[in-house]
């Protein structure tokens, strides 16, 4: 069998990887045909609308359900009181990626907006009235939110599964060597997905079958985590998720309306659709958990770290553990003998937090990021040079090697295009024509390159055109585009020849798409499927007398454009539509696996890297902070995609503009309930917040990550950019502002 | 109910007994089963919703389909995304843009961004920042829509997209149609509520599920409309549009022009009337102290009665008005005077957001002397009000740095702001005081405004 089929080896791949073709379902989704959750409308469905708790800590007394019946239209008032049985109990985790849901198992409040019942009704307004109509009586206690009324506790884990705590080196022997010490402490609020869709689902059962349409970033996944509550088999449960209107995580983790529509569906006998509002989003469908971060730097004369110190105390709810990592960014970005890295947590009456896009990367990296300037600073050293000396050559925390590391390239290409080299090392220093003060600063970007597991199935047709199927989820970042990208270079054939099924259940298990692992692992996973196809179709055509391949032996078959050559010998070639012919099949199917080669995963350390500049303009009289320019270099092995991989760069930078200067929920400190809980209030940067924005990549030949060489970009730009701003404010102003988002007044 | 008529992509459309306060978002999605408009926050910010409408004056515009009551509708065009792409299918040149130049990632904001940037490109608009301020989108970084708008601008306007103009002139309707009418209807039903563009009236809606009761929609009654300009004065039709008044009074007050650009977004710019903002009393809404500082008047009505006030005289104390039941806002006039006014938007985000503090401030100066001082702000108390305190400190003294600064101390005098989550008591009025003193440095020519970038 020639060697190039069995996909172990870092692959050359052909004019379909790296092609900036327009996205596939493009023309779907600006003719408003793509089908997203909420439009479904199955006859005879019902609506339900979750009543929300009105404070963040108590117990329900009393609702007036009566009431909510007997408006015309309301059919059911589901209630702790009358909730039927559900198979497992929400507050028992059962596996890695569940989270203890709120379904109505009893009258406690644990948070702002957590159910407390749900209606139930022939219209979604005769659901709301009704949900309107129960009138809670509330006894409320004092909510606990905030890092001075939390309780405070010491973490078992972080992020998901994570230790909560690592130490390389001697920390205390490298501060007794520092020339300088810089110490910072940084918090970061809780943050919001606010993916532009609105979680949503419509339920159905179908005897002993749940059919689902919801937005989920991890289709086969997720089959258990339903399938537990109902005591049915997973292959019971149909998960339908063509298109997500945005995940950023919160679409990877089950919420309680998902739950409570299908057991309402099951308990009527109807389809049932529930979408919740955009208020209803801030408390059950996770977050990001507020952090307070203290650092601590010791710098020798010569500008390196002796010592780099990281603790976060992370909020969480007060039933529930997930813990944003924050610290650990401070083991893999810069070189340092002596790293400390901790965490504990601090209970609140919020809604549990989650994974929410760079999940610890991203408040981590804002922290450690403005620790770095100031400790550049107070070594007399320009920001960037100061990155440069503390280079990681292997990763600070394993000391492995890195699979590939186009860092120094990034700083180059960056500081190039944005003009660094001019920057004075004092604030204050620049002013623009109208008589803002200006400041530039910079961050490091860094981000794992995971890789989970897929399958995939691949089926060569007899017109020698191919289906290649994965239930990948496809949130926004191209997963249909680039995708069928791969798959057509593991089949050899021209894009348009491949149909790419996805986003449904009955698929093979793409796996998750989050820790920007997606388009590597569901990618690695359709090429072997290619790959396997192509082998067996090499056998049949070498083994056939009739076949020009025939008796090809050791010499290389070439897979490319629907045939089959010999490598050296172009004459001796086949389409595929004449193997399959002749050899009497009607189709042919592979399968393939995507996952990490466990020797290159022990070996080495991987990440996809950059670095972002930043400036901003600062009014002198109002204080008002403008990002005038972002400028990002990333690298992340190969692109597949540079038309999406840009966008995905750019969506993240424009997420660390949001981090630096708008995003962060603000909560009544007397009922715990969120202030801002809207677009109005919960600010996103619209399109006019950036004057320039501009991302560029690096390439980076990977022999180890996989062997496509794939690694991501969907969280990566975010990492960096927060730091980025946050210093280049300090660089106009002179002040250092210790708090995320940085308001104006907080440079007064 | 209602009786309701107008174009759908198109199609005449004719509804009798709807619900009034149902919205098109709804109606769209659940009736008519054309889903590709979205709901992302059913309360106007963040444009999911956008649809194309045409008036009667032919110009497309964007709104809000989610806080777009069906009866404000009547005698005019609707384009949802669906019927922006040709009858066969032919794409529209922003649709094809968008898919080449990557515009639409996770998709869910595509229809409202094609709706926007296609209304923009039919009025041949290429302020594609302010077009699209009312969009958002949270997958993109938006710099691909850009791209995308900047690349279909030089396309012809597709013939489909004409049809959607003049065909609707003079349909049947029960609502009222004249002021006189109005007035009478009010008088009738002073517990009614008036609605022009809905975008305060339609949240009381889609999220503070308010029954209205009875209900009048205004947008059918030319003489609540439009801008009358006289030797001396200028007057302001109620219903007339902040976008209307916003292209209007660049040519008068180009620093007020400047701050509706900041003002909500296009699709509520679009939606929203200066009658609207001024009667709702909002402490924080951004017309009146404006307008206060132009020394406008407001013309009243109830029944066959008219009344006029100083327009600072409406606002007694937050939440409360000088407004009879049954009278309603007419209209608001302001002397024609020389350009004097400028106005400071404070916001914590730059674009599409609420005020924190809005500074309107005229100051007349003669020979070296301040002869008259009109500072009025949004954001500072319950209502919108002028600051006493500080025109007398300035009023009579030396233009100077001097008399500007002592006048600014003032600003204590006149106002007790709260700290709220826009931000805190101590910013607003350190703010408000810095705003005078940029007034006066702009004026004497050391020009700072945050926009004016040249770098």
């Amino acid at each position: 069998m020639p060697d190039d089929i069995a996909p172990t080896r870092h692959q050359r791949l052909g004019s379909n990887a790296g092609d900036p073709h327009s996205r596939l379902d493009g023309i779907a989704k600006i003719t408003g045909a793509a089908r997203y959750a909420a439009d479904n409308a199955p006859a005879g469905l019902l609506w339900a609308v979750i009543a929300g708790a009105p404070v963040a800590r108590g117990r329900v007394a009393r609702l007036d359900t009566a009431a909510a019946l007997a408006h015309p239209g309301v059919t059911h008032v589901i209630t702790p009181e009358n909730r039927p049985a559900l198979h497992k109990d929400p507050d028992l985790r059962a596996a890695l990626f569940d989270w203890k849901l709120d379904l109505l198992q009893d009258d406690r409040i644990r948070y702002a907006g957590a159910p407390m019942a749900l209606v139930l009704a022939e219209t979604a307004e005769a659901a709301a009235e009704g949900a309107r109509l129960l009138a809670p009586e509330i006894e409320a206690d004092p909510a606990r939110i905030g890092f001075g009324d939390g309780l405070a506790f010491a973490a078992e884990t972080v992020g998901i599964g994570a230790p909560p705590a690592t130490a390389v080196g001697d920390v205390e022997a490298g501060f007794a060597a520092a020339a300088q010490v810089t110490e910072v402490e940084i918090e970061t609020p809780p943050q919001y997905h606010n993916a532009m869709e609105p979680h949503a689902i419509v339920a159905q059962w179908q005897g002993e079958r749940l059919v689902i349409d919801t937005p989920n970033q991890a289709i086969v996944m997720s089959r258990p985590s339903f399938a537990a509550y109902f005591g049915i088999p997973p292959e019971n449960v149909h998960i339908r998720s063509p298109y997500l209107g945005g995940g950023f995580g919160s679409k990877a983790i089950l919420n309680p309306a998902q739950i409570l529509a299908c057991l309402a569906a099951r308990e009527t006998g109807r389809p049932v659709k529930l979408v919740l509002s955009r208020a209803q989003m801030y408390g059950p469908t996770g977050h990001r958990g507020a952090t307070r971060q203290s650092l601590r730097l010791g710098v020798d004369a010569a500008g390196r770290l002796t010592a780099l110190s990281h603790h976060a105390v992370s909020a969480t709810s007060s039933f529930d553990d997930f813990l944003e990592p924050a610290a650990n960014a401070a083991l893999n970005t810069y070189a340092c003998p002596a790293i400390s890295v901790s965490h504990s947590g601090s209970r609140w009456d919020i809604g549990t937090p989650g994974p929410m896009r760079a999940p610890g990367e991203a408040t981590g990296s804002a922290a450690l990021e403005c620790a770095m300037d100031e400790a550049a600073h107070a070594a007399g050293l320009d920001p960037l040079d100061f990155r440069l000396r503390n280079y990681a050559e292997t990763d600070p925390a394993t000391g492995r090697a890195y699979s590939s590391k186009a860092l120094r390239e990034c700083y180059a290409l960056g500081a190039e295009r944005f003009g660094w080299k001019t920057r004075p090392m004092q604030p204050g220093q620049m002013r623009d024509a109208r008589g803002r003060l200006l400041g530039w600063g910079m961050g490091t970007s860094l981000f794992p390159a995971p890789m989970f597991q897929a399958e995939a199935r691949a089926t060569l047709r007899a017109d020698g055109s191919a289906v290649v199927e994965t239930a990948a989820s496809d949130m926004g970042q191209g997963a249909w585009t680039a995708l069928a990208q791969i798959a057509a270079e593991g089949l050899g054939l021209d894009l348009a020849q491949v149909e790419f099924r996805s986003g449904d259940s009955e698929l093979p298990d793409a796996g998750v798409a989050g820790g920007s692992g997606h388009t590597a692992t569901a990618g690695s996973a359709l090429y072997s499927a290619g790959r396997d196809v192509i082998a067996q179709l090499t056998a049949l055509a070498t083994a056939d007398p009739a076949s020009p391949l025939h008796g090809a032996g050791n010499r290389a078959v070439v897979a490319a454009d629907g045939w089959l050559r010999i490598e050296g010998e172009d004459h001796r070639r086949e389409s595929y539509a004449a193997i399959l012919a002749r050899a009497g099949r009607d189709a042919l199917t592979g399968r393939g696996k995507g996952a990490r080669d466990p020797a290159h995963a022990e070996a080495r350390a991987m990440f996809s890297h950059g670095a972002v500049f930043a400036e901003v303009a600062v009014d002198p009289a109002l204080l008002q902070i403008r990002v005038t320019r972002l400028t990002g270099a990333f690298a992340a092995g190969r692109i597949i995609n540079p038309k999406l991989a840009e966008s995905q760069l750019l969506g993240g930078m424009i997420w660390g503009l949001g981090f630096a200067l708008q995003e962060e929920a603000l909560h009544d400190r007397r009922s715990g309930r969120l202030l801002n809980a809207d677009l109005a209030g919960y600010h996103v940067p619209v399109n006019a917040d950036l004057a320039e924005i501009e991302a560029l990549t690096v390439h980076e030949e990977d022999r180890f990550v996989n062997p496509l060489g794939v690694k991501g970009v969907g969280e990566l730009g975010i990492t960096g950019t927060a730091g980025a701003i946050a210093n280049a404010v300090w660089h106009a102003t002179g002040r250092r502002v210790r708090r995320f988002p940085i308001h104006p007044e907080d440079l007064a | 109910m209602a009786d309701v008529s107008f174009l759908l992509n198109g199609e005449t459309v004719r509804l009798d007994g709807i619900d009034p306060t149902a919205t098109l978002l709804d109606w769209l999605r659940d009736t008519r089963g054309l889903t590709g408009t979205k709901e992302g926050c059913n309360e106007g910010d963040c444009g999911a919703c956008s649809v194309i409408v045409t008036g009667g004056d032919g110009t497309p515009r964007a709104l809000n389909a989610c806080i777009l009551l069906l009866p404000q509708l009547h005698g005019r065009a609707v384009r949802t995304v669906e019927g922006i792409a040709g009858p066969g299918g032919e794409l529209h040149p922003v649709q094809k843009a968008m898919v080449e130049l990557h515009g639409s990632q996770c998709g869910f904001c595509t229809p409202g961004f094609v709706a926007s940037m296609a209304a923009a490109h039919s009025a041949g608009a290429t302020d594609y920042d302010d077009r699209l301020a009312g969009n958002l989108c949270r997958c993109t970084g938006y710099a691909p829509i850009i791209r995308a708008a900047e690349a279909a601008a030089s396309a012809p306007v597709p013939e489909w997209m004409a049809e959607d103009t003049g065909l609707l002139g003079a349909l049947d309707s029960d609502m009222p149609t004249t002021a006189d009418a109005l007035a009478e209807w009010y008088l009738a039903n002073p517990e009614g509520t008036l609605i022009a563009g809905a975008t305060d009236v339609g949240l009381w809606v889609t999220k503070q599920f308010r029954a209205l009761g009875p209900v009048a929609f205004l947008n059918r009654i030319p003489d609540l409309r439009g801008i009358t300009v006289t030797e001396d004065r200028i007057r302001v039709g109620a219903t007339t549009t902040v976008a209307e008044f916003g292209s209007f009074i660049a040519g008068h007050h180009p620093g007020l022009a400047e701050m509706i650009r900041r003002y909500g977004s296009t699709q509520v710019r679009n939606a929203a009337t200066i009658g609207g903002n001024i009667a709702n009393g909002s402490p924080i809404g951004d017309s009146p102290p404006a307008l206060i500082a132009l020394g406008a008047t407001l013309h009243l009505r109830r029944g066959p009665d008219r009344r006029q006030i100083p327009l600072e005289a409406f606002f007694l104390e937050y939440g409360r008005q000088d407004r009879r039941p049954g009278e309603f806002v007419e209209a608001v006039s302001f002397p024609r005077q020389p350009d004097r006014l400028k106005c400071y938007k404070l916001s914590k985000r730059f674009d599409q957001d609420i005020s924190a503090v809005m500074g309107a401030i005229a100051i007349t100066v003669e020979d070296g002397t301040v002869t008259a001082a009109r500072l009025a702000f949004g954001g500072m108390a319950g209502i919108p009000a002028r600051a006493a305190a500080v025109e007398a400190a300035l009023t009579g003294q030396p233009w100077t740095l001097e008399t500007v600064t002592a006048a600014a101390r003032w600003m204590g005098e006149d106002f007790t702001p709260l700290s709220d989550m826009r931000a805190s008591a101590g910013y607003r009025l350190k703010a408000a005081s810095n705003m005078l003193l940029r007034y006066f440095h702009e004026d004497r020519g050391t020009a700072v405004n945050v926009l004016e970038i040249t770098a």
